[in-house]
């Protein structure tokens, strides 16, 4: 097992670039999770990490050794394609040991190999049929098998969970857990899907437009979002943005006059941004509440819809001065709305975040929980 | 998505020339020097086995006022004009019939398209015993004695019949083709706003079928310039030379009178008449691809 | 349009449908009907649709004289080559076109498929002249080579390559191997179907070839069918029986060649037009 450790990996395509400069350090056996919108260029950084793709300036070790100029099957890795590629004309046996078979492995060792990949997989009795008599999730795994067999420094997952139907993938994530516990291999994960980023992912490196926006835990992530856009991104339903200026700030609370009018405060330390400027406020639906008629203050809106979940009930409501609508989550028996209500929502200060004019993050006081 | 590929990758270049060596090299021995040396020969005085003085133009001077040279390119666009349009409309009947009646299709297919896999000489075999003057069963149902193939009027359109038989096959299949591309929900969605029979062709298929149509026009016309066999095997290029196409007074030069010179000018003009045809036809299909968009 | 009126047009059609397709057999079927009569009946004054006497006749008279024996060996060993070089050496080609990345790919390409443009025709002269300095005239290989130069079967199998999805082929460099090996490993076994359409359009088009054959063989020993059959009008003057016996065993090889694989036969010529389907 290696770490991997990528220094300004700056990538063109035509002119238009697609990485512009990362920086990421990937300890060994640790389960990163690569995630962003369509277009980030997390799927080129893995290609770039594998060796498809040429860098266009940086360097990419594996296990401390520079692999730039390296083929990809001598880098050590062994990867998971979003769309499994596995050989239609070769049994689940053929298509696990053909790497091996193309590096002169004796056949008695890669049979045991396979074998025993199989084994860790629960597909031993798929061996000797054909990639079209298998289920998507059999797929899947015989494509997982095919890199466990290599015995690679590092995995490379390529959406590995797009292509099957979301009973599955809920149940595939937790195997890939705990594969990733049994094996306590480096794995590099690709996805959009920002559930099985908090999921799966120890490390988590959320990409925009070719640069990382922040690397961290998904705990970090989720409750210190370095800005606007990481906190959009992870969570859901998405965080609630409103706008507003910057009233007064006192010690560790800052008073925001929302745009609607409306005055809160946020638990957060805004002595560097300028008094009166423009600041986004950010609070995400499960600490939103729909106060009772007994309490006073809050947000004052007017529910647009109303979205049952079995467990949990999402309020959308709309309020003055925020042009998309606010989304609350209650448990499902906080009380009985209907759309055209007209009711006040809060927030513990505690709970909110607020972003500067750019985006950024101000920094938020931890609260004890 | 994944961005583009590299243009070039450093260890592709010696598998790329293990590939293609032994294409190239038939290539360049079969087609491309042959093709150099004919251009070079039209500009010689050269015999069938040895190369004579160079001159220039001179063959193509010659060329250009040679009546036998314009009446066989006369020939050959009269047999185009005879057969491209027969095997179009033909070919569009045959696909529409084959695709409506689909419990027969595999039958009706073969019996168009098999005559298209014979060689050359079975057609003409076959059409030249039921030609026959006496004892040919084409003049036995008509009642009368002529000799199709020495009748002035009759030489070529009968040569031009005998190849829409031998190759309408082929225009079937593509129109099949095209036929089967036209997704089903087309038709429903017609269906469902009212549109029945000749309106359903004239909204839908025909439209679909345009593109196909023109290539297969297009693909018609360069293959009639390039007709030697049939008029060759069946009327000798007679009577009187009026069958007689541009390959086969090309052939004759060379074989027969032995002026290699002057049949390579006649094969280089051969070339330029069908590249002009298949830029014609690239223009043609762009402007009405523009048109359509 | 009403019911009525669409079960007239379905009638109108399958009455044209029916015409047509008798139009179209007619002649092959007039031509058996000659050649199982005895070679009187053919220009006897009073006209017969069907033998009067059925007889095998003309068929043992042309097996036993002239050479069609002969020929038919020979078209099916130039076929064969032809077909056998012709589908290794454009394989080869057009992987490297499709996958390979080198200098010069566009070009070398561009230049290949202008090979379209320039009919075969246009070069008899100087392939014969060729042929004639390497001493390859009337010669098996004289007839084989300039046959395997096929532009449109290396187009064919370039789309083809084309279309297989680059995940196959990036699985297989991730495994390490080499191009040579992705093509043996990888490519070639997924291109089947199209390989025997291909193979097939090849061997049908090298055994009708009339052209080539006719320009480069001198003796009768050494003729293809198609050529062989113009030599019947000689050999057996005003025997139509003969002829006609002669034509359909010419014609049977290709005829049992497009019934047996009428699909791949239909599959392989459209692909060389471009059209799907």
């Amino acid at each position: 097992m290696a770490s991997v450790r990528l220094t300004g990996i700056t990538k063109q395509y035509e002119g238009n670039p697609v990485l512009k400069g990362i920086d990421l350090d990937i300890a060994d056996g640790e389960f990163v999770v690569l995630v962003g919108p369509s277009g980030c260029g997390k799927s080129t950084l893995l290609r770039i990490v594998a060796g498809l793709e040429d860098v266009g300036a940086g360097t990419v070790e594996i296990g401390g050794a520079v692999c730039n100029e390296v083929e990809p099957a001598k880098r050590g890795i062994a990867m998971v394609f979003q769309s499994y590629a596995l050989y239609p004309h070769m049994t689940v046996a053929e298509n696990m040991g053909f790497a091996l078979k193309l590096a002169g492995v004796p056949r008695a060792e890669i049979e045991e190999r396979v074998a025993r990949a199989a084994e860790i997989l629960q597909i031993g009795h798929l061996l000797a049929r054909r990639p079209k008599a298998l289920s998507g999730g059999q797929r899947q795994r015989v494509a997982i098998g095919r890199a466990i067999v290599r015995k690679p420094e590092v995995f490379l997952f390529d959406e590995p969970l797009s292509n099957l139907d979301a009973a599955l993938r809920g149940q595939t994530r937790v195997e890939l857990a705990r594969l990733h516990a049994d094996l306590k291999a480096t794995m590099i994960y690709v996805t959009h899907d920002q559930v099985e980023a908090m999921t799966l992912g120890q490390k988590i490196v959320v990409l925009n437009g070719g640069i990382v926006e922040q690397v961290g835990t998904p705990i970090e992530l989720y409750e210190r979002p370095a800005n606007m856009f990481v906190a959009g991104f992870l969570g859901s339903p998405r965080m609630n943005f409103l706008p507003g200026a910057l009233a007064g700030e006192q010690d560790v609370v800052a008073h925001v006059r929302l745009s609607g009018g409306t005055q809160v405060d946020v638990a957060a330390d805004a002595s560097s941004a300028a008094p009166g400027g423009a600041v986004t406020l950010g609070v995400r639906p499960e600490h939103l509440r729909v106060l009772a008629d007994g309490e006073g203050g809050g947000i004052p809106a007017t529910i647009a819809l109303v979205e049952y979940l079995g467990d949990s009930v999402i309020v959308h409501a709309q309020a003055n001065g925020v042009p998309e609508m606010i989304a609350v989550k209650c448990r499902a028996d906080d009380g009985a709305w209907h759309a055209g209500a007209r009711v006040r929502l809060g927030f513990d200060p505690g709970h909110g975040h607020l972003f500067d004019a750019d985006g950024a993050a101000l920094p938020r006081v931890p609260q004890a929980r | 998505m994944h961005a583009t590929r590299p243009r070039t990758r450093k260890g592709d270049a010696l598998p790329a020339v293990l590939l293609l060596a032994p294409f190239a090299i038939t290539f360049l021995l079969f087609f491309f020097l042959p093709a150099l040396d004919t251009f070079y020969m039209s500009l010689t005085e050269s015999s069938l086995t040895r190369t004579n003085a160079f001159i220039g133009l001179d063959n193509y001077v010659t060329l250009v006022q040679d009546p036998s040279f314009w009446a066989a390119v006369g020939n050959t666009f009269y047999f185009a004009l005879l057969t491209v349009v027969p095997l179009t409309v033909l070919g569009l009947v045959m696909a529409l019939l084959v695709n409506h009646f689909t419990r027969a299709s595999g039958w009706l297919q073969g019996a168009f398209f098999l005559p298209f896999v014979l060689p050359i000489s079975v057609m003409t075999l076959i059409a030249d015993w039921m030609l026959q003057p006496s004892s040919g069963v084409v003049n036995y149902v008509l009642g009368m004695q002529r000799a199709w193939f020495a009748d002035l009027t009759w030489a070529m359109p009968m040569v031009a019949i005998g190849t829409i038989w031998w190759t309408v096959g082929f225009n079937m299949l593509m129109f099949l083709a095209g036929l089967r591309n036209i997704p089903a929900e087309l038709y429903e969605a017609a269906a469902l706003d009212g549109a029945r029979g000749f309106t359903l062709f004239r909204t839908i298929t025909w439209p679909a079928l345009r593109p196909v149509a023109g290539m297969a026009l297009v693909l018609q016309l360069i293959a009639s310039m390039k007709i030697f066999g049939q008029t060759y095997i069946m009327t000798t290029g007679g009577p009187f030379n009026t069958t007689r196409v541009t390959l086969h007074y090309m052939y004759e030069t060379a074989f027969t009178q032995s002026d290699a010179g002057y049949a390579a000018a006649i094969a280089v003009a051969f070339v330029a008449i069908v590249i002009a045809l298949s830029l014609a036809q690239a223009g043609i299909v762009a402007w009405l691809a523009r048109r359509d968009a | 349009m009403n019911k009525r009126a669409s079960l007239g047009w379905t009638v109108i059609g399958a009455l044209a449908a029916l015409l047509l397709a008798a139009m179209w057999v007619a002649p092959l079927l007039w031509a058996m009907s000659t050649a199982l009569r005895p070679e009187h009946e053919t220009v006897s004054a009073v006209f017969h649709w069907l033998p009067q006497e059925w007889t095998l006749d003309a068929f043992a008279k042309v097996l036993a004289a002239g050479n069609v024996g002969r020929w038919l060996f020979n078209s099916a060993l130039v076929a064969l080559l032809v077909t056998v070089v012709t589908m290794a050496l454009s394989l080869m080609a057009a992987f490297a076109f499709s996958q390979l990345r080198f200098r010069g790919r566009t070009l070398v390409f561009a230049l290949t498929m202008l090979a379209f443009l320039v009919p075969f025709e246009a070069l008899l002269v100087p392939l014969f002249r060729m042929m004639n300095q390497l001493g390859l005239i009337n010669s098996y290989a004289g007839i084989v080579l300039p046959q395997v130069v096929a532009p449109v079967v290396i187009y064919v199998f370039k789309q083809f390559f084309d279309a297989i999805p680059a995940d196959f082929r990036e699985a297989a460099v991730m495994d390490g191997a080499g191009p040579l090996r992705i093509l043996w490993s990888v490519y070639l076994p997924v291109s089947g179907n199209i390989v025997w359409a291909m193979a097939i359009v090849t061997f049908i088009g090298a055994w009708n070839n009339f052209l080539w054959p006719f320009i480069i063989v001198t003796s009768n020993d050494m003729m293809t069918i198609p050529l062989g059959l113009t030599q019947t009008y000689d050999a057996f003057g005003v025997r139509y029986a003969q002829l006609m016996a002669a034509a359909l065993l010419g014609a049977l090889p290709v005829a049992l060649a497009y019934v047996v694989f009428q699909r791949r036969v239909t599959h392989g010529f459209l692909a060389a037009t471009g059209l799907k389907g």
